[in-house]
């Protein structure tokens, strides 16, 4: 079952490049999508666009069938009204390069705060689910602490529970490991692994290509706002079609020096 | 017997001041109690992308900030009398008047102060917000808010500290507050004695407000 489709999305601001330029995919329940490509190619615009971020130029989303968004032949953008569109944001999830932690919440109430004042979750049963998260993270004993006594690495980890919380369909990744130092960033991947083995429907951008290549069902490639490739890992870092694709990846594992 | 001749002077001053302080607390706490909500108000309408509603509070803020506090007072206790259309002339009770002119000024300076606060705070609180389908009412007073108070208490404690020694301005209405009282006295008796007893009772309220925003910011320093 698809649990996302995007048709011809169009998305441009004055002023920057990172632009989206006519892309259509779709994701299926449980896939892993790894969505690589340069600085500036779109891919952080795009996941704005599909968490509602951004609202978008022309082009259509779906989200587990319910539009979210679409546009009529003659280019008439209509998102969902507000009703719906609440719905639909409960079934996406965002972690986001910089956490984005609430610092004055402590982890365990940055994880319960949205399932107790949007969802509607009792609150008892909002901590069982935290505490449940975070055993998951593997940070059962940071719950009462706050994000400025926990290291880079746990506080994204903590994010990742965050959305959780929430028990999204797809849960989008926005260059999740990009503040970390190398070090930390094992950390991080380890509980997305995680997800992905638990069958979690996730999109990340991400510039960690090995990662990538592990861990995701399906890669696409983006470059100056459009796809340009999309295949299983094992096609597109084995054996990419485009002369793009392949440049990129070439630069790719000449700066990373593996 | 010479010790009690000179202190029983000194208390009945110090009464008689501590009478005149009272009204000066008076003024204060009215003050903040109008002045800090209004200026969350003027600060949400100030940066507002309505035009219509930005334009007229930043000229009020402008004016507020830039004219004289003193003059501001005078004016909201004579010109409704004075440039009201005959009829509608009223004038407002001394006090009263008092309170509006320092509730709309402090409301300013707070305004700006907010405005601060309120956009130094990371637009990614935002994001996370909306992404995790907060209503804009619940992100603002649950998550931004709490953040705003906790980066805004200097200088929030800065006006307050100014506002106790603002309130010396009433005078000019003919309010007897701490100041015009140990004024009165030192003309009275020819002695500089019971203006410097007033600058302790200055420094003592002042002492106290310093504690309290010590307090404040001690109690939301469990985070950063």
């Amino acid at each position: 079952m698809e649990i996302l489709k995007v048709e011809n999305l169009y998305k441009s601001f004055v002023g920057t490049e990172d632009v989206v330029t006519g892309v259509s995919f779709q994701i299926n329940e449980g896939e892993v999508v790894a969505l690589i490509g340069p600085s500036g190619s779109g891919k952080s615009t795009l996941l704005r666009c599909l968490t509602l971020l951004e609202t978008i130029d022309q082009g259509s989303i779906f989200v587990a069938g319910e539009p979210m968004v679409t546009t009529s032949p003659a280019g008439v953008v209509t998102y969902a009204p507000d009703t719906a569109l609440r719905k639909i944001r409960l079934r996406i999830g965002m972690v986001f390069q910089n956490f984005n932690l609430f610092p004055h919440f402590s982890v365990l109430r940055n994880i319960t705060e949205a399932p107790i004042r949007v969802a509607g979750m009792a609150p008892a049963e909002a901590e069982a689910l935290a505490h449940q998260l975070l055993a998951k993270i593997g940070l059962t004993d940071k719950a009462d602490a706050y994000p400025y006594q926990l290291s880079g690495g746990q506080c994204q980890r903590v994010a990742i529970a965050r959305a959780l919380a929430m028990k999204p369909d797809i849960l989008f990744f926005d260059e999740p490991t990009s503040a970390l130092d190398p070090e930390l960033t094992g950390e991080v991947l380890k509980v997305i692994r995680n997800l992905a083995a638990e069958q979690m429907t996730m999109m990340v951008v991400t510039h960690e290509m090995a990662f990538a290549r592990e861990v995701a069902d399906r890669v696409i490639f983006m470059d100056k706002g459009q796809i340009v490739e999309e295949g299983t890992p094992e096609t597109l870092f084995g054996t990419p079609t485009n002369a793009r694709t392949r440049t990129f990846l070439g630069n790719y594992n000449l700066n990373s020096g593996s | 017997m010479l010790i009690i001749e000179y202190i029983a002077p000194l208390m009945k001053q110090v009464i008689l001041l501590g009478t005149g302080a009272l009204t000066t607390l008076r003024i204060f706490f009215l003050t903040l109690l109008f002045s800090l909500p209004l200026g969350l108000l003027i600060a949400l309408a100030r940066m507002s992308p309505r035009k219509w509603l930005s334009a007229p509070v930043k000229l009020f803020i402008l004016i507020m900030r830039g004219t004289p506090l003193i003059l501001q007072l005078i004016f909201f206790y004579f010109a409704p009398a004075a440039i009201l259309p005959e009829g509608l002339r009223f004038t407002l009770p001394r006090f009263s008047a008092a309170v509006l002119a320092f509730s709309l000024n402090y409301a300013a300076y707070f305004a700006e102060i907010y405005r601060g606060g309120i956009e130094s705070i990371p637009q990614g609180q935002y994001e996370a917000a909306a992404v995790l389908g907060f209503t804009k009412s619940q992100t603002f007073f649950r998550i931004i808010l709490p953040q705003v108070i906790k980066r805004i208490l200097p200088p929030v404690s800065n006006e307050v500290i100014t506002l106790v020694k603002d309130s010396a301005l009433i005078t000019v209405l003919g309010i007897s507050e701490l100041f015009r009282v140990a004024r009165n006295e030192a003309n009275r008796l020819f002695s500089t004695t019971p203006l410097f007893i007033a600058g302790l009772f200055y420094l003592f309220m002042n002492w106290i407000v310093t504690k309290v925003f010590d307090a404040a910011e001690k109690k939301l320093s469990y985070y950063r």
